[in-house]
């Protein structure tokens, strides 16, 4: 207090005048802000806003893919903007927030999670007419693309997204581990009971090691074990339509036979005996002390773990090679095999992709650019580092995994093929209150041991959430 | 304004002494200096409005107003792109048979009873502590030491927290492992999950109801301390006879404000159990947050926020009735 500033007591007309100032310096500075604002046209420039599930410094990065466009559509700027979250769910509601908020994006990422949300709110808009348009133009692009990744972006017969990405839940394990209790790399078939046996002697090293760990999702948790028994949390079902895609870009090819308009998601069938089978298996494994208790969440944690080479195996996809690569596991200390079969082989998994928003003003400018984001250069640029799968199988080669690993990299994309039961995790409408419901009755029947009463929890959650919508 | 006064003077009467303004008489004299006290009271009024007005715009912009939206939000379905439609009562009518929002203010309660209790029971302790054996510098450490929690963000806290209580590669289970102890579920158990939050709460906030006891017991009149101990009072006589009667509306002050607090409590369980395991952990708050915020509920939400509201409303005059019986003033 000291200071020559507060030695004089400021007068009421001074401290008014200063006020004053203050206001007016706050008013220019938003005025200024205002007119630099770049979610409008002003200069006959425009700005295309992409909402992406990322941090900014991240989503900066991804200008690069907009290089191409930016140079053929002078006067356009592509402007990514990150919003962070624990899940998509997280990302979803902030997501919705903003555009509640009037501040909607022109693009935005949505993974299969949400693409029924953003579709039967009627916020994205159908791709359909300008896929027709440019059918010609996409060819090459869907000649390249797995049919079930199209067909996990429909929904009630209309195409939302072009699948830029996708991850199946395979199962990741450490080479040195199972090394260590001498096992060898699984083979392509191997079942249920040769996966426990292998967790089984992992677990025996002792320490914090575990033979196996997973998280609370609705992708890659226990749900992966729910498919592999041939059970789901929704009844399934296929919409109609979507006849003139399957015509157009996959007449003759046998991967496309029965596709139809998108996965229609029915009634709940949460406490079904399969999904409680697969379920009361995790509270199985967790007492015999072969997996912990999970935690709830996007699986960062788990990457860590694993690449601390304290958990034998885990349920990852193709995001996994560059996640564990980044946390400092060297190429050959892990792989990648098939998700092992119990009732069948059947695995899931989730795509991605972007969505034109119905409300943006510059929907033909934005499928243009969405046109230049399926180039196998710009889904490089777009997913660096092998952090998730390409939907494009051409770009599945020895070279993109060369640093990263795993060995086995094709496990990846030829799930979609080797298992063609293979399904979209089950992501209806009601996304959101599923995913919250799911946390928590998984959570309770890991915490009591109770895997029935749980998931009886579940289907009355459930049903509640698909009348209220 | 002043001008009128300079015209006065100006039209001073005849024969005024010489080198001095002309005086107006008394009785004007005194209606002229009235006028300019009522003028001076008027600009000092009109400038504390002025500097009120900034405060008040903002709790009207950022209280007021969302309390008020929240009340009629709750007389319609919306989720925040489409039209809202009104429903009139039917969210409350839905709120009567949900489950979730009877258990969710029940663990809030829970929550709230345990936190306030040993926020107020361990502040009061310590506070006494420190101000009967500590010295100055010491005492001064220990506010600084308590009080530092609270300047951090629950959120942000909460994150480290998640860790170092983690099952797994947890601080806490790791050195119990090495004491050959076993391990904890910590965030994984039902009242390990209790438990913990409680924990992590009130070692954030246990620094505010230091800080106010700390300074109630410095308050506290020297002289009837002085003739309690020459009437040979225990200290715990003189604790429990003088100190905290003395004390006692500090005390309902620390546990109103506590309580309230903490029946709004969201971030520790939002970050580090997410309501769970299963919904041991699913306080009103994350629910309100959830059913608003990804299930897009916006009227379903401000109906409970408005049940939170009124219970809130009652605990506290239900504090204030029973202080009554137990808090002295004088």
């Amino acid at each position: 207090m000291s200071s020559g500033l507060f030695k004089a007591p400021m007068s009421r007309r001074g401290l008014l005048r200063a006020g004053a100032a203050s206001a007016a310096v706050a008013g220019v500075g938003g005025l200024a802000s205002a007119c630099s604002s770049d979610s409008g046209s002003s200069s006959g420039s425009k700005v295309l806003n992409v909402a992406v599930f990322a941090d900014q410094a991240t989503a900066n990065k991804l200008n690069k893919a907009a290089a191409t466009f930016e140079a053929a559509h002078p006067g356009v700027k592509v402007k990514f903007n990150g919003t962070t979250g624990t899940d998509w769910n997280d990302f979803f509601s902030k997501l919705l927030t903003q555009i509640a908020g009037g501040n909607a994006p022109d693009i935005t990422s949505v993974a299969t999670e949400g693409l029924q949300l953003f579709a039967a709110k009627g916020l994205a808009q159908p791709l359909d007419d300008y896929v027709k348009r440019d059918a010609a133009e996409l060819k090459s692009y869907f000649a390249d693309v797995h049919p079930a990744l199209v067909e996990a972006m429909m929904y009630q017969g209309h195409l939302y997204e072009l699948p830029t990405d996708f991850n199946a839940g395979n199962m990741f394990y450490s080479t040195s581990l199972l090394e260590d209790v001498g096992v060898g790399r699984p083979a392509d078939d191997w079942t249920r009971d040769d996966f426990y046996d292998i967790a089984k002697k992992v677990s025996a090293k002792g320490g914090n090691t575990v033979g196996y760990d997973w998280v609370v999702r609705l992708w890659g948790s226990w749900t992966s074990w729910m498919y592999a028994n041939g059970g789901n949390l929704l009844t399934e079902g296929k919409w109609d339509g979507g006849d003139w895609l399957w015509n157009t870009f996959y007449p003759n090819d046998p991967a496309a036979a029965g596709r139809k308009g998108g996965w229609r998601w029915g009634d709940p069938t949460a406490n079904s005996a399969p999904v409680v089978e697969s379920l009361d298996y995790m509270i199985q494994l967790q007492k015999e002390g072969v997996a912990p208790k999970p935690d709830v969440g996007g699986g960062t944690t788990l990457q860590g773990l694993f690449a601390g080479n304290k958990i034998g195996m885990s349920i990852g996809g193709g995001f996994w090679a560059g996640g564990l690569h980044n946390a400092g596991m060297a190429d050959g200390s892990f792989d990648v095999q098939y998700f092992p079969k119990w009732r069948s082989q059947r695995h899931l998994f989730g795509s991605g992709g972007f969505g034109i928003l119905k409300k943006s003003p510059n929907k033909d400018l934005a499928w243009e650019f969405l046109k230049t984001l399926l180039s196998a250069k710009n889904l490089s640029l777009l997913a660096p580092g092998n952090v998730t799968t390409p939907a494009r199988k051409s770009m599945m080669t020895a070279e993109k995994y060369a640093t990263t690993g795993p060995k086995h990299w094709q496990v990846f994309y030829d799930t979609l093929t080797k298992f063609p039961e293979t399904a979209p995790i089950p992501a209806p409408p009601y996304y959101q209150a599923m995913a919250i419901a799911l946390n928590k009755r998984t959570t309770e029947a890991m915490s009591n041991g109770k895997a029935k009463a749980a998931l009886d929890g579940l289907q009355s959650d459930l049903e509640t959430a698909a009348k209220t919508g | 304004m002043a001008q009128p006064v300079r015209n006065r003077r100006a039209s001073a009467p005849p024969g005024a002494r010489p080198g001095r303004p002309p005086q107006p008489p008394a009785d004007e004299a005194t209606a002229l200096r009235r006028r300019a006290q009522s003028r001076r009271a008027r600009r000092e009024a009109l400038f504390g409005y002025a500097m009120v007005a900034s405060a008040l715009v903002v709790v009207v912009v950022f209280t007021v107003a969302p309390i008020i939206a929240s009340f009629v939000l709750a007389l319609f379905k919306w989720d925040a792109i489409s039209s809202p439609q009104f429903v009139g009562l039917d969210n409350f009518d839905t709120l009567l048979s949900d489950k979730a929002v009877t258990h969710s203010l029940l663990v809030t309660s829970g929550l709230a009873v345990m936190i306030v209790v040993l926020q107020v029971a361990l502040g009061l302790g310590l506070a006494l502590l420190v101000a009967q054996r500590a010295s100055k510098i010491v005492q001064n450490l220990f506010r600084a030491a308590f009080f530092l929690p609270m300047l951090a963000s629950a959120a942000s806290i909460s994150i480290v927290m998640a860790y170092v209580f983690n099952d797994q590669f947890g601080v806490i289970n790791y050195y119990l492992n090495l004491l050959h102890l076993p391990q904890v579920s910590w965030l994984s158990s039902t009242g390990g999950a209790t438990a913990t939050i409680v924990l992590v709460a009130v070692w954030q906030q246990l620094g505010f109801t230091f800080i106010l006891f700390v300074a109630a017991l410095a308050s506290l009149p020297g002289d009837v301390l002085e003739a309690a101990q020459i009437d040979g009072a225990s200290s715990a006589r003189m604790f429990w006879r003088i100190k905290l009667p003395l004390i006692s509306p500090t005390v309902l002050f620390a546990s109103t404000v506590g309580l309230i607090n903490t029946m709004q409590l969201f971030d520790q369980p939002y970050v580090m159990t997410k309501g769970g395991p299963g919904d041991s952990t699913y306080t009103t708050v994350l629910l309100v947050y959830q059913t608003a915020f990804q299930n897009l509920q916006f009227g379903y939400a401000s109906a409970i926020s408005v049940v939170l509201f009124a219970v809130l409303l009652v605990i506290t005059a239900l504090q204030f009735t029973a202080s009554r019986k137990w808090v002295f003033y004088s």
